[in-house]
C-alpha cells in the first residue's frame, strides 16, 4: 500500500531526511514511533504528497506520486487518503456535519445528493448522532477528534494518516478515540499510518515503524 | 456545499468585520447612485418639461435665465419686451399656439404668473400639467389658480384672498400690492411641474397692479412705465419641433426680442455645469468605493493570514489551489455585492429624503434609485474594484504552503 524507498528530502541547511526502506501492506495499521523532531511528521507528510520528495521512490496504492501535477496530488489525496490531526483541524464556521460534509465536497468522489445522508451515517458510527448541527468550539475535545474522524473516514480512502490524533487528549478521552479510529480502520479495512511519540499508543498498533534516525546531517 | 457557501460561512464567521466592510462599500455605491439618480432624473423631468413648448420669447439677455424664469419658475427675467412683437409672432404661419407671460410679483415666494385663459388648456403628450383638482379657471381678472404646493404650503383655499409682494424674493420688506387682492377660484392637480409652484391669473391682472394707476412706484427691477404694451415672456407651440432653429434665428436676428429653445438650453446646462458638478461628485463616489476596496483588500488578507491552517486544512482534504483561490475571490464577490445592494438602498433613501426638497423647490418628483444604463456601468466598475481587491488576498491562499501551515500553530 505504501512504499519509500531511498527518499531523500533537504529539511534545511545541513539538515536531510532519509528513508532507506519503509513498507506498509493494504489494510496494515503501522505506528510511526519516535521523540520529537525524528521526522515522523515528514515520513507522513511525504506520504501524502505534502512535501516533495528531492530522491527516491514513494509508491502509494500502487501509483509513484513523486510524479504527479500538484492538481493531480490534490485529486488523488481527496479520493485516497484521509487525515486526523492532533489539533482536530475543524473548521470553525461549520457544523460538526459540515465539517464531515466539506471532506467530501473537496474529494469529490461521492456524488453531492449522498452527502448529507453519508455524513450523518458516519457521525452516527463514532457516537455523535446528537450533535450533528453543533460547532466545534462547542464540542468536547474528545467529540471534535471524533467528527474529525468521521470526515477522514467518509470518503472511504484506501489509507488513514494520524498525526498525533491524542496527543490534545486526556488518557481516557484518548483510549476511547484510539480504540474507535483502530475499529473504524479494521472495519473497513484502510491501511492506518499512525504518528506518534506516546509508547503506550504506539503498542496497540500491530506494527511499530522505528522513525529514530529519519533526520540527519548531510553529508557534503 | 459550494464554494459560495463556503466563502459566505467565513464571512459569516466574521460578521462584525464584514458588515463594517460592506458599510464602507455600500457608502460609495450610495452616493454614486444617489448622484447619478438625482442627475438623469432631474434632467429627464426639466427636458420633459423643456419640450412643452418650442420657444420662449422674452427681452435680449441671457436665454438660460429666460427659459429658468419662464418656464421653470426658478430665475428673475431677463426683463420685459414690447408686446407687439408678440402680437406680429402670433400670427406667423409656423406657430400653433402663443401665450403671453407677465410676472412681477409673488405671494409666500411663490410666483404669480399671468397669462392668457388659453394656457390652461394646454397639453402635450399624455400631460396636462394645467388641470384643475378643484374650482374653475380665471375668467376675470384678479381671478386666481394655484398650484398643488401653493394650496399645500400657504392654506389657501377655495375663495380666499391674497395680494401679491413685489419681485421675486420672499421678503419681509417687499411692498405688497393691498389694492389688488386676488381670489382664489381653482386648484391645480399635482403635476410633479413647475405649475405646482405657481399661481396663475390673467395677465390683466399684472398689468393692472403694475399700471400708473397702481399704488407703488415700482423699483429699477421691474419698472413698468406702460404695462400693458409689455410683456416679461411669451411661450410658443410651432407646427413641427423641426423648425425650433429657423425660427429661433428669425426672431434674433430681425427682432428686438431674444428666443430660446427650452429643450436646448436645458441640455447646455446639463452638459455644461451640471456636467462637471456630476463629474466632482461621481468622483467623490469612485473614491470612496476605492477606499472600500482597500478595506476589502486588508480584510479579506488578514482573515486569509488568521485562517492559514483552514485553507491547509481544506487543501488536505483535497482542495486545489484554484479552489482556494476561488473562494477567496467569491469572498471578495459576496462583499461588494452586498455593498452594492446595500448602497442602491443608502441611495434611494438619499433620492426620496431629496425628493422632498425638490418637490418643494422646483416641482419635481424624484423615484427611487432605478437601474439605468450608467447605473450599471457604475456597478460593474464597482464589482471590478471588489474582485481585484480581492486578488492578493487570494493569490495568498492560493501560495498555500500545506505542510508548513499544518506544522504551525
Amino acid at each position: 500500500m505504501v512504499l519509500l524507498e531511498h527518499v531523500k528530502r533537504r529539511l534545511g541547511p545541513g539538515v536531510i531526511f532519509y528513508c532507506e526502506h519503509f513498507h506498509a501492506a493494504p489494510g496494515a495499521r503501522v505506528a510511526l514511533f519516535g521523540p520529537s523532531g525524528c521526522g515522523k511528521s515528514t515520513l507522513l507528510n511525504l506520504t501524502t504528497g505534502l512535501l516533495r520528495a528531492d530522491e527516491g521512490v514513494i509508491r502509494v496504492d500502487g501509483q509513484e506520486i513523486q510524479r504527479y501535477s500538484e492538481s493531480k496530488l490534490d485529486a488523488f489525496r481527496g479520493e485516497r487518503i484521509g487525515f486526523v490531526f492532533q489539533t482536530f483541524n475543524l473548521l470553525a464556521p461549520f457544523t460538526a456535519l459540515q465539517n464531515v460534509i466539506v471532506g467530501m465536497r473537496f474529494a469529490d468522489v461521492i456524488p453531492d445528493k449522498e452527502w448529507k445522508e453519508r455524513a450523518r451515517a458516519m457521525l452516527d458510527r463514532v457516537g455523535l448522532g446528537h450533535r450533528l448541527h453543533s460547532k466545534p468550539g462547542t464540542l468536547s475535545v474528545g467529540e471534535r477528534q471524533r467528527v474529525a474522524i468521521a470526515r477522514a473516514l467518509v470518503n472511504q480512502p484506501r489509507l488513514i494518516v494520524a498525526d498525533e490524533p491524542t496527543g490534545s487528549l486526556d488518557p481516557k478521552t484518548a483510549d476511547g478515540v484510539m480504540a474507535l479510529l483502530l475499529e473504524l480502520c479494521e472495519q473497513e479495512k484502510v491501511t492506518l499510518l499512525l504518528v506518534t511519540h506516546d509508547r503506550s499508543i504506539a503498542d496497540r498498533l500491530p506494527k511499530i515503524f522505528d522513525c529514530t534516525d529519519l533526520v540527519k546531517e548531510a553529508q557534503s | 456545499m459550494n464554494l459560495w457557501r463556503i466563502a459566505w460561512s467565513y464571512l459569516w464567521n466574521r460578521k462584525l468585520t464584514t458588515l463594517l466592510t460592506i458599510l464602507s462599500v455600500a457608502l460609495g455605491v450610495g452616493l454614486i447612485s444617489a448622484v447619478l439618480t438625482l442627475r438623469e432624473e432631474t434632467q429627464r423631468r426639466f427636458e420633459e418639461e423643456g419640450q412643452a413648448f418650442d420657444i420662449v420669447l422674452g427681452a435680449k439677455g441671457n436665454p438660460l435665465q429666460l427659459v429658468l424664469s419662464s418656464v421653470y419658475f426658478l430665475d428673475a427675467p431677463t426683463g420685459n419686451m414690447d408686446i407687439a412683437i408678440f402680437n406680429e409672432l402670433k400670427e406667423h404661419e409656423d406657430v400653433i399656439a402663443a401665450y403671453p407671460v407677465g410676472m412681477g410679483d409673488t405671494y409666500k415666494g411663490y410666483r404669480i404668473v399671468g397669462t392668457t385663459r388659453d394656457l390652461m388648456d394646454f397639453s402635450y403628450g399624455d400631460r396636462a400639467p394645467y388641470a384643475l383638482a378643484e374650482g374653475r379657471y380665471f375668467e376675470a381678472p384678479f381671478e386666481a389658480v394655484i398650484g398643488a404646493n401653493v394650496a399645500q404650503e400657504t392654506s389657501l383655499k377655495m375663495g380666499a384672498t391674497f395680494v401679491g409682494t413685489h419681485g421675486f424674493v420672499d421678503s419681509p420688506y417687499a411692498e405688497a400690492h393691498e389694492n389688488h387682492p386676488y381670489t382664489v377660484v381653482g386648484i391645480l392637480e399635482r403635476s410633479g411641474s413647475p405649475n405646482d409652484r405657481a399661481i396663475f391669473c390673467d395677465i390683466q391682472s399684472v398689468w393692472d397692479v403694475h399700471s400708473h394707476g397702481g399704488e407703488h412706484n415700482h423699483d429699477d427691477q421691474c419698472e413698468h412705465h406702460r404695462p400693458h404694451d409689455e410683456i416679461t415672456a411669451a411661450l410658443i407651440k410651432l407646427a413641427s419641433p423641426a423648425i425650433r432653429f429657423e425660427f429661433k434665428d428669425l426672431v434674433n436676428r430681425n427682432y428686438n426680442a431674444m428666443a430660446a429653445i427650452p429643450i436646448q438650453e436645458i441640455q447646455k446646462l446639463y452638459e455644461q455645469l451640471l456636467g462637471m458638478a456630476k463629474l466632482v461628485l461621481l468622483a467623490i463616489g469612485y473614491l470612496v468605493v476605492a477606499i472600500s476596496a482597500l478595506s476589502i483588500l486588508i480584510g479579506l488578507y488578514m482573515a486569509i493570514l488568521q485562517r492559514k491552517r483552514d485553507l491547509a486544512i481544506m487543501r488536505a482534504l483535497g482542495a486545489t489551489r484554484g479552489e482556494i483561490f476561488g473562494a477567496v475571490i467569491i469572498e471578495a464577490f459576496w462583499v461588494t455585492l452586498l455593498g452594492i445592494l446595500a448602497g442602491w438602498f443608502m441611495g434611494t433613501l438619499v433620492c426620496l429624503a431629496l425628493n422632498q426638497y425638490l418637490v418643494a423647490q422646483i416641482g419635481f418628483h424624484v423615484s427611487a434609485v432605478r437601474l439605468t444604463a450608467d447605473l450599471i456601468a457604475a456597478y460593474s466598475a464597482v464589482i471590478l474594484m471588489g474582485l481585484v481587491a480581492g486578488i492578493l488576498p487570494a493569490w495568498q491562499a492560493y501560495r498555500t504552503d500545506v505542510a508548513r501551515d499544518l506544522a504551525e500553530l
